[in-house]
């Protein structure tokens, strides 16, 4: 049985965005919680290189040898792969900034405890 | 079509102020300088730029390039992508102008504030401020959805950053409660894009309704729907409306008076930027509108009424900013150009009262070091003319005439009358008359009953700034009420575009 590669990497996606949701709403610890953004963050990566992904295609590189009508053609869309980097660069500065507080709340509380630290004190 | 670049400087000059603030480090006079030169500038601007539109790289559509689109295969110029916007596009009307510019005169004021009521200015605070209105101002202009998430992220880390630096008791347990909720937002947000651009091949709002209008995409189907959940949960906790209320009045409660007045500015012009895009791609389907208004009046209800039991005046402020949010909603539920202008015009009010109220109030945490209004009384006799300046900003949020919300609430019980919801209009009476109430018994708990013995209030002079502040808002608030046309006018062309 072939299995359409795109159709399983849309499969991985979901699963990582579910498994990620789970994580950061049910897990108590709160490198977990954050481990679990991550997974949500890539999931939503890899929806968005998979939805880019033109079986057969060409990398977006316009070359002086290339005929203009072919390019159009055969060329993979850029602008998925554009959006996939940008938000990999927010999602490593917010990841930055959730460790940072962390590693704060961690030193004043002695814990990881999600519920431990935030009950009743953000609120 | 010509572009405008004074519309990208509208968001560069703060964001490249803000960079500068950065590295300032204990160059006080130097920050105080920058942060007050680039504050008057932000609002300024607005008011100079013509309206048009900006295309970011001189990328305008092929359509409108004859030269680049010389020689180019039918492929392209036969198809609608000779009509499609290849980079980021930023609209300037009216509505934006008047926006843009509100916002920009509240980071004034919260500027004005920090810095004369601060020893020692931090930079790192003023660029954290400068992000937050550029961030802010991006979403209002931006025609290019996915731009608007990079800023709604920005935004979001900017207020945290806000929080943090407030430097109130367990600041740091809301600033990571609000971002982890924004982590799960963000992401959801973008899947919500991302699945607009699998189907339409586009991240740019204008090209995404031609596709529709066009017929190349279903619009009812199941995916398109998913997407319009997505954003709208995105929506939501960017604007603070349910389930995020009680996190988004937290932050207002960590963050100090200047900034709070500026965190609810963000929240009320986040929320009507993507509402405009939310109705702008989806008002097609009526289940929008409906969604809108009912989590409108969700949130009114809930925030209205947790104010009440809340006995820290920074929550109790959150909450009725959060209340007063659904009134916006409303306005832009009801899905008429009357409906929508008195929610633009309820958003312009709400961000100004409110901002006067955070930085009335912030008066006395500036005198008392406290928030409680258990521990608190007695302070009209400290400052009875601060006392009268925020006695008439709760007026103005409650909607007493004339000043400005009650114009705006006027129009949008009217506008709801006319749309065949009365219900909604006795509501909005309803929750506004429990506003008042609400107001009225915080501010006899601070101001007029007697002052607890155990109440210590300090010796420091409430800066003059504070209060010029606080008589221009109040100046505004008379100027909009008397006069609604000035604000009206400007917000009815995009109201009409809408519907």
């Amino acid at each position: 049985m072939v299995v359409d590669s795109q159709l399983m990497s849309f499969f991985t996606a979901g699963s990582l965005v579910v498994i990620g949701i789970f994580a950061a709403l049910f897990l108590d610890n709160l490198i977990k919680k954050i481990i679990g953004l991550a997974f949500l963050a890539d999931g939503v990566n890899l929806f968005i290189i998979t939805m880019g992904y033109k079986p057969g295609g060409i990398v977006y590189i316009f070359l002086p040898d290339m005929v203009v009508s072919n390019f159009a053609q055969t060329a993979s869309y850029p602008l998925p792969f554009a959006l996939v980097l940008t938000n990999i660069v927010i999602g490593a500065s917010t990841l930055a900034v959730i460790l940072g507080l962390v590693i704060i709340l961690n030193k004043r509380h002695g814990s990881l405890s999600a519920s431990k630290i935030l009950r009743d004190k953000g609120e | 079509m010509d572009t405008n670049a004074l519309i990208a400087v509208m968001v560069a000059l703060p964001i490249a102020s803000a960079l500068f603030l950065n590295l300032l480090d204990k160059k006080d006079r130097t920050i105080k300088i920058l942060a007050i030169i680039t504050a008057i500038v932000i609002p300024i601007i607005p008011l100079l730029t013509p309206y048009g539109s900006h295309f970011f790289g001189g990328y305008v559509p092929l359509a409108q390039n004859a030269t680049l689109a010389q020689g180019l295969p039918s492929l392209i110029t036969g198809t609608q992508l000779f009509q499609f916007h290849p980079g980021i596009m930023y609209v300037f009307t009216s509505a934006q102008q008047l926006m843009v510019f509100v916002l920009g005169l509240i980071t004034f004021f919260a500027i004005f504030t920090f810095l004369n009521e601060t020893k020692r200015p931090s930079g790192v605070y003023a660029f954290l401020m400068f992000m937050g209105t550029a961030s802010v101002s991006a979403i209002l202009l931006s025609d290019d959805i996915f731009n608007i998430f990079v800023f709604f992220e920005i935004a979001a880390l900017a207020q945290v950053g806000i929080i943090v630096a407030s430097g109130i008791k367990n600041n740091y347990e809301t600033a990571l409660k609000y971002i982890l909720l924004g982590n799960i937002a963000g992401p959801l947000l973008l899947l919500g894009i991302v699945i607009l651009l699998g189907v339409t091949g586009n991240v740019n709002v204008t090209d995404m309704i031609f596709t529709f209008k066009q017929g190349y995409v279903d619009p009812n189907s199941p995916v398109i729907l998913m997407s319009l959940a997505l954003i709208t949960f995105g929506w939501l906790y960017a604007s603070g409306l349910p389930p995020f209320h009680t996190i988004k009045s937290a932050v207002y409660s960590k963050a100090l008076p200047h900034g709070a007045a500026l965190l609810q500015a963000f929240s009320v012009f986040t929320l009507v930027a993507i509402g405009i895009i939310i109705l702008r791609l989806f008002s097609y389907n009526p289940f929008t509108n409906i969604a809108i208004i009912g989590i409108s009046v969700i949130a009114m209800i809930l925030g209205i009424t947790m104010a009440i039991v809340q006995t820290d005046y920074k929550r109790i402020l959150g909450y009725l900013a959060v209340g007063e949010l659904g009134y916006i909603g409303i306005g832009l539920g009801l899905g008429t150009a009357f409906g929508i202008t008195a929610g633009l015009f309820q958003a312009v009010n709400e961000a100004i009262i409110t901002s006067f109220l955070f930085i009335g109030f912030g008066t006395v945490l500036y005198k008392t070091r406290t928030s409680n209004t258990r521990k608190l009384g007695g302070m009209m006799y400290v400052n009875p003319r601060v006392a009268l300046l925020v006695l008439l900003a709760g007026l103005a949020m409650a909607g007493v005439p004339p000043l400005n919300a009650f114009q705006s609430k006027l129009m949008l019980i009217q506008a709801a009358i006319q749309s065949g919801l009365p219900e909604l209009g006795i509501i909005m009476i309803l929750l506004s008359i429990v506003t008042f109430m609400t107001f009225m018994k915080a501010f006899y708990t601070i101001y007029m009953r007697p002052k607890p013995k155990e109440l210590e209030i300090l010796d420091n002079k409430i800066p003059r700034s504070t209060v010029i502040s606080l008589v221009a808002l109040l100046i505004i608030c008379i100027i909009l009420g008397l006069f609604p046309q000035i604000a009206t006018n400007s917000l009815q062309t995009l109201a009409v575009g809408l519907v």
